[in-house]
């Protein structure tokens, strides 16, 4: 199979690679530019823990092909915040306890951005709603849930 | 205030910068040049004889490096958490005993080509006759799994003469109870990597216990303890599931054959069908009470489906056993568990090792004796909870830290307040209802011995770090030993660097497993912590001009003791006056900075070392009366649930919960509220949605889109409220909650289901179909 080369926007910066046509994103991400924030907890689109955006939208990587993004923006967790300046959903993530694991919260992190970008003040069920395509084994969402409202409290 | 600066501080986790920013390296995410990919052949059969594996087809494939079968493994070919009963590699000749069984191993220069290779290998099996039915495995005609039969364990408790004290109750119920095969389900499934370099062997592996795989490795592999260095990569949640060898003794074969770095990384699916499950139990159980609800006797027998191989099984089945009669005192028990192996998927570990089965039981039967007798289900739970002075159904006597009344009154408290309102009462086909349940869990292994090591290094420049065989698998072990550390030596979470799992360093600290860590290697870093500080007590001593039992150490300082609130207040307006000069704080009488203090042991020539140990205090119980003190330490716990069931649909929706846990001291309690919450929405599942379905030791659920966890939408408001009686051996007065949340969910709920529609449900999980079926019968008997 010949390779593609496709050109996209990725956490900000313009990057062209070449890929096998049947590449799945999250591979592309993690085995092809080293980007291991995105996870893979079941590769059939059921645990959301390779959540990335894709024009501001969350997608599942491992449902999506590496082709498809050609031409558009993307956005891993690698792209959200830095260890001198985290993203306020990070930061949220950190002091109401939302991290155990921490396996679910790359994906968690960029769903509840999509969601906030989409709407800035979400009450508890409407934020429940957005996440429930991200499983958490280990918290029990409670605190991921805090976390994410304390972000929208504080816009 | 506080006495303690650390303790009871919800400081953040260390580990969630790394996490939130997506650089913790789980193992899957490890990379080295050159490195190979491995793929597992596996059984499709249950039971059967392996004759033949033909590799010749596979082996021809351009970029497989080797494929490995029976034959290869130098060592034991064994392993097992308890019984060394799971083959590494089946060997020609010998037993499968469930699918899933590794026939043969293929490291290639790519997954795909790895994957690819499986297909071309030919494994002639001959197919035995298979059981299971765990009763039925039982019987003397049933296919055999071992030589030896399949009940593997029978554990006996024998309290007093059951038979008996049943003629004096006024109240017997009597009922038989069954719960389902559950899978872990943590986000992250198995993956390792191994490498050699020069003659150790490096494995980086997802797991809840390095020193436990290091050694099932060198025996499997035939070399030294001490060339054998696993290495616990971030760990995706374990519950239970990653206590068993996995992937590290295969990548071990692998490296060794190879020379080249080795990746193992399980599917989903592959980690749904390979990992241990929780126990499917049938238990029957009779409890007998006086008119006024005073529990007198139980008699109980618990059959627990281990599957194909022990892995904690014998353990977990103990366990049940002990925790049978929930945290109440009867004075005459006799209980039975049957550990049976069948030849369905091996049941092992999970979060509350065989207690929420039990707990499933006592919790309904003691709601059905309130009910007979008439009094409220927490009057009946009062009257009988475990108190200082009880003495437990094998025999051992609590003398304090015994939390279950306050777990009882303040939930039922809290819930009031809480629950029911006038205006929340379930409108037309849907019913609300409440329930309650409580338990009790033995902190640490039942009645074996369970040490932690730690090691803990006071730096030149104060800060510590701490070394520790503790598999932090996201629960937060690694924050709450460096609370312990930096408690003791009055410096700052900043100052502390955990180094946890790694055979290569750290000592061995037993598993993550059974809610053990905060009490016993709490303990050992404790301990560590204090011999090393007695250096720098005995150097400040000196320096002070005082014993070294009237040195304490304070904020980065030691001083004198003050004894009186005068000598306090004199000590202030001294360092005041002090300050005001601008001099240092300290002199003779007063105080010595920290970092004075170990500029001077250092210049003594004295290190600030120390290394701790602690095994809980128990003994094992005897094999025909389960006489013993199988636990040093107990926590309690009592859960409320409030449910509203949709009698049209049968579904069953859990509003609230409040939960209230007696953990001795919450060392960290925004990570004591976080298990709370956890553990409650894992019960949730437990009661309502979560079942592996097998079909003749085939699973039918196996990923999970069939295998159902509870989302973001399922999951209620969780009140979680701590209770601290304090435990005088543990380290500042802590016990364990990992497991304990999650014990009593699923048997408040099933309560609460009562409470609404009047139904008793003694199977899990209460799927709407169930719902439905009982509401049917109901009707039609009407």
């Amino acid at each position: 199979m010949s390779k593609k080369a496709i050109s996209f926007i990725l956490n900000g910066q313009q990057t062209k690679v070449e890929v096998e046509p049947t590449l799945l994103l999250v591979d592309m991400l993690r085995n092809q530019l080293g980007l291991t924030g995105t996870k893979i907890g079941c590769g059939e689109g059921d645990c959301g823990a390779c959540t990335v955006l894709l024009d501001g939208k969350s997608v599942n990587s491992c449902l999506i092909l590496a082709v498809q993004t050609d031409g558009r923006e993307l956005l891993t967790v690698e792209g959200l915040g830095t260890y001198d300046k985290l993203h306020p959903l990070q930061e949220a993530f950190i002091a109401a306890g939302a991290v155990q694991c921490g396996f679910c919260t790359p994906g968690m992190l960029l769903s509840a951005k999509s969601l906030l970008d989409k709407n800035p003040r979400p009450n508890r069920k409407q934020i429940a709603r957005h996440i429930s395509g991200n499983l958490c084994r280990c918290t029990g969402y409670a605190k991921i849930i805090d976390a994410i409202e304390r972000v929208a409290h504080n816009q | 205030m506080s006495e303690y600066r650390m303790i009871g501080q919800s400081v953040k986790k260390l580990d969630a910068v790394a996490k939130v920013l997506g650089k913790a390296q789980f193992a899957a995410d490890i990379y080295f040049d050159g490195m190979l990919y491995a793929k597992v052949l596996r059984s499709t059969v249950p039971h059967g004889i392996l004759r033949s594996v033909d590799v010749s087809k596979a082996e021809a494939m351009p970029g497989v490096v080797v494929i490995l079968t029976g034959k290869d493994v130098p060592g034991s070919n064994s392993t097992g958490m308890i019984v060394k009963d799971e083959p590494v590699l089946v060997k020609n000749g010998e037993k499968i005993r469930k699918i899933g069984d590794p026939l043969a191993l293929i490291a290639a220069e790519t997954e795909a080509m790895a994957e690819k290779a499986l297909e071309l290998i030919e494994a002639d099996i001959e197919v035995l006759p298979p059981v299971f039915d765990p009763v039925a495995a039982m019987e003397d005609s049933a296919p055999k799994l071992y030589a030896k039969g399949n009940v593997l364990a029978v554990r006996k408790i024998r309290k007093g003469d059951a038979a008996a004290a049943f003629q004096r109750c006024s109240v017997v119920v009597e009922q038989e109870y069954r719960t389902q095969m559950v899978e872990h389900g943590y986000i992250e499934p198995e993956a390792g990597v191994a490498k050699l370099d020069g003659e150790v062997l490096t494995i980086w592996v997802s797991t809840q216990n390095t020193h436990f795989d290091a050694k099932e490795v060198a025996r499997n592999l035939k070399v030294g303890l001490d060339k054998v260095r696993v290495i616990q990569a971030a760990t995706g949640g374990g519950f239970g599931g990653k206590l068993d060898i996995s992937v590290q003794v295969h990548l071990g074969l692998l490296a060794m054959k190879t020379r080249r770095a080795v990746k193992l990384v399980y599917s989903r699916t592959e980690s749904i069908i390979n990992s241990a499950k929780r126990h499917p139990c049938i238990i029957k159980m009779k409890t007998g009470a006086n008119a006024e609800g005073k529990l007198l006797a139980m008699e109980c027998s618990i059959i627990g489906d281990t599957g194909a191989y022990a892995s904690y099984g014998p353990g977990t089945l103990t366990r049940t056993a002990v925790h049978a009669t929930g945290p109440y005192e009867i004075e005459h028990v006799a209980i039975d568990a049957y550990t049976v192996y069948t030849n369905n998927p091996t049941a092992g570990a999970m979060r509350g090792f065989g207690v929420p089965q039990a707990a499933f039981a006592h919790e309904t039967q003691m709601d059905m004796l309130a009910e007979k007798i008439g009094i409220s289900p927490l009057d009946i739970r009062l009257r009988n909870a475990l108190r200082a002075g009880s003495v437990t159904a094998t025999g051992a006597l609590l003398k304090s830290s015994v939390g279950i009344i306050p777990t009882l009154e303040k939930t039922a408290t809290a819930a009031k307040t809480i629950m029911l309102s006038e205006s929340a009462v379930g409108k037309n086909a849907k019913k609300r209802g409440i329930g309650i349940s409580s338990m009790w869990y033995g902190i640490g292994n039942t009645g074996l011995p369970n040490p932690a090591g730690a090691y803990v290094n006071l730096l030149d420049d104060g800060t510590v770090l701490i070394l520790t065989g503790c598999a932090d698998i996201g629960q937060g072990s690694d924050t709450t030993l460096a609370q312990i550390a930096a408690e003791e030596f009055g410096i700052d979470m900043e100052d502390v660097r955990v180094v946890s799992a790694d055979t290569g360093i750290t000592p061995d600290a037993g598993a993550s497993s059974a809610s053990r860590q905060t009490y016993i290697s709490g303990n050992a870093v404790q301990l560590a912590a204090r011999e090393a500080k007695k250096v720098l007590l005995e150097t400040a001593a000196t320096m002070l001009g005082v014993a070294p039992d009237e040195v304490v150490i304070g904020y980065k300082e030691l001083s004198v003791r003050t004894t009186s609130a005068q000598s306090q207040f004199l000590t202030d307006c001294l360092s005041e006056c002090r300050l005001d000069l601008g001099m240092a704080p300290k002199g003779k009488g007063q105080s010595v900075s920290l970092a004075d203090c170990l500029a001077e042991c250092r210049a003594k020539g004295k290190l600030t070392l120390g290394h701790g140990w602690f095994n809980p205090d128990t003994t094992g119980l005897d094999p025909e009366t389960g006489q013993g003190k199988p636990y040093a330490t107990y926590a309690f716990a009592t859960q409320i649930a409030e449910v509203e069931v949709d009698t049209e649909s049968g579904e069953i929706e859990v509003l609230r919960i409040v939960a209230t846990h007696d953990v001795g001291k919450a060392i960290n309690p925004v990570n004591v509220e976080g298990q709370i919450e956890g553990g409650c929405t894992m019960g949730l599942g437990y009661a309502l949605t979560e079942e592996i379905k097998v079909k003749e030791g085939k699973i039918l659920t196996k990923n999970l889109a069939t295998y159902l966890m509870p989302t973001a939408m399922d999951v209620p408001e969780v009140h979680p409220f701590i209770v601290e009686e304090r435990e005088e051996t543990g380290p500042f007065g802590a016990k364990g909650v990992g497991e304990p949340t999650l014990i009593p969910t699923a048997a408040a709920i099933a309560n609460a289901v009562y409470d609404a529609i009047g139904v008793r449900f003694t199977e899990l999980p209460l799927t709407p179909e169930r719902v439905l079926a009982k509401l049917q019968e109901i009707q039609n008997a009407v």
